[in-house]
């Protein structure tokens, strides 16, 4: 069992019942071949960079799971066949995860999930992981250090404030003090 | 002349801010933070102006193409808000 995270994106004219439906399908692949699905999360319509398929919007669906490499091909084939899907993307971020590990990512996950809702910023119950993977480190603890204040990177979701530096046009030097704050 | 001077000026000591802030994590899925990295018109900004060292300039650059690839940020043109 492989951990992948896979970002697909759906068109924006589709119902709620058709959304689910695709969201539904693809999950039972994943958990016919006894994988699990640690994360899912729908980021909803969000305008895209440039147009896919003559769409300007799409309905974003991020899913975090773990299963074995057939099931991504299989999952990827029938995304190519869907006209409803318009992009995907799939990550693998760790090889061989084991069952407990999975579950210990489900209940980080959740309690991640909780945490953003409530906008808590100074939680910091985050079990400590086994497996050394990428989301687990994004989620590391925020050691709020004195002169900083929270990474703004905590979870892959958009809800956070953006504060950002105004240099985007002109590559500014800057000092590493400076740096997108929340 | 010319090209010796603009040698000197890019010579200075910078600092990888990925290096220093632990807390920053390069994520392909964060828009708002990537975008600092990448020009208006949606072009990364080299190392020797960002100041990044080696293996941090290689994960902005591959989690900016990711971005690229999922329609986060764009292949060119402005980088819309």
């Amino acid at each position: 069992m492989r951990r992948y995270e896979q970002i697909y994106i759906l068109r924006p004219s589709l119902s709620e019942d058709e959304i689910t439906r695709v969201v539904e399908n693809t999950n039972k692949l994943i958990l016919d071949d006894e994988g699990g699905i640690i994360y899912l999360d729908k980021w909803g319509m969000r305008k895209l960079a440039y147009p896919i398929k003559k769409e300007l919007q799409g309905y974003y669906v991020l899913c975090d799971f773990a299963a074995s490499p057939e099931v991504v091909s299989e999952i990827e084939r029938k995304f190519r066949i869907d006209d409803t899907v318009l992009k995907y993307l799939t990550v693998k971020v760790s090889d061989a995860i084991s069952a407990e590990e999975i579950s210990a990512a489900q209940t980080e996950a959740a309690a991640q999930a909780v945490a953003l809702e409530t906008e808590d910023e100074t939680e910091e119950s985050e079990k400590p992981e086994k497996v050394s993977e990428e989301v687990s480190s994004k989620e590391a603890p925020s050691k709020e250090a004195p002169s900083k204040e929270v990474p703004s990177k905590e979870v892959p979701s958009k809800e956070a404030p953006s504060e950002e530096a105004p240099s985007k046009e002109v590559p500014s030097k800057e000092v590493p003090t400076e740096d997108t704050a929340q | 002349m010319a090209v010796r001077q603009q040698k000197r000026l890019f010579s200075r000591k910078k600092i990888c801010r990925f290096c220093v802030d632990k807390e920053l994590h390069i994520d392909y899925k964060d828009q708002k933070t990537l975008r600092n990295y990448v020009t208006e018109r949606g072009k990364i900004i080299p190392r020797r102006i960002l100041g990044t060292c080696a293996t941090h300039q290689r994960q902005l650059c591959s989690a900016v193409k990711k971005a690229r690839q999922i329609a986060l940020l764009p292949y060119s043109g402005n980088t819309q808000s």
